[in-house]
């Protein structure tokens, strides 16, 4: 077992606060407020929209385009399986496309992609699009299952939605 | 200063902007997706003689073609073209250049001079990448893939 070290003056037996060191964050506006505090509830898309490891890459890629949207999620049981996105088009499908399209989506989706969890802030999933470089990123809930996704897209327009609410 | 204040007041050129891929309206489709691969860039701008945009050619539009079965590798990228106008220039204010994307539904935008000549692409990465400088704090913190829980229970 490991002691916490006292802090000066402190004496045996007495109580000390463990949130007494904590520097509670401000914020210089409700944007960045709302940024750091949300949850991922107030940005994310739901439903989603997902397909199972065997749908083939033609129907993918036509669901992506009748609903308008640049990535797919691959899940089995809620369980997120994989993410199929518009460069996986460029990078594996595009250049040998009738050869590809029969195959099920699982021949050439992402694995594991990088997920975020729906207590998270906006900040923090935003901070890994930007510094990972990931364009989409899955919402997960403590069970694992996927609640929904978070893009570019919906960034912009819960960025737009704050400036406007905010107006002083 | 706040993050609002400062998407008010910063222009674009406080962004970080990619240098981008420019071609010829002639260009072919094969040649130009192997140069989106190689730049890992989800776009390109085809450009006139005098280097103002005439559209762009993203990876949408290329799954579209690709479904239609008409991306050949001698399609001429120039005929399938789009979005001449979702141009900024450095000087516009971050909060314009939101506006335009969303409206548009844009996911890149092409940054112009005063002679409206292509000088680089930004758009909603650029404006993570700016976001993200605001939030230090929850960049130094995070894990890639940190879980909720624990796999295996602990102790007794």
């Amino acid at each position: 077992m490991t002691l916490r070290p006292r802090r000066k003056g402190s004496t045996l037996g007495e109580f000390e606060d463990p949130l007494s060191n904590y520097d509670e964050p401000t914020y210089a506006d409700e944007l960045e407020r709302a940024m750091a505090e949300d949850t991922m509830a107030a940005m994310v898309t739901t439903p989603v929209t997902t397909v199972s490891a065997d749908t083939s890459v033609q129907e993918v890629l036509r669901m992506m385009i009748e609903l308008d949207i640049a990535c797919m999620l691959v899940t089995e049981q809620e369980h997120l399986l994989g993410i199929f996105s518009e460069r996986d088009v460029l990078t594996k499908v595009a250049g040998d496309y009738a050869k590809v399209k029969d195959k099920p989506i699982r021949d050439v989706m992402t694995t594991g992609p990088v997920v975020v969890y729906e207590t998270a802030s906006p900040a923090k999933a935003l901070n890994l699009m930007a510094v990972g470089g990931f364009r989409h990123v899955p919402i997960l809930d403590v069970d694992d299952k996927v609640v929904g996704i978070v893009g570019p897209r919906r960034v912009t327009h819960y960025l737009q939605q704050l400036i406007e609410k905010h107006k002083p | 200063m706040g993050l609002r204040s400062d998407i008010l007041n910063h222009q674009v050129s406080a962004l970080p902007m990619r240098e981008g891929l420019i071609v010829a309206p002639d260009a072919r489709l094969g040649e130009t997706m192997q140069k989106m691969q190689a730049a890992h860039l989800g776009c390109v701008v085809v450009v006139d003689e005098r280097g103002r945009p005439l559209g762009k050619f993203t990876e949408r539009r290329l799954m579209r073609l690709v479904v239609a079965g008409k991306a050949k590798p001698d399609t001429r990228v120039g005929d399938h073209v789009f979005g001449a106008e979702d141009c900024v220039t450095r000087n516009d204010p971050i909060h314009k250049m939101i506006r335009i994307m969303e409206d548009r539904q844009l996911r890149f935008i092409i940054v112009v001079d005063e002679q409206g000549r292509v000088i680089g692409l930004t758009g909603q990465k650029g404006l993570m990448e700016y976001i993200a400088e605001h939030f230090p704090r929850q960049v130094k913190v995070q894990r890639m893939q940190a879980k909720l829980h624990m796999d295996e229970r602990e102790g007794a």
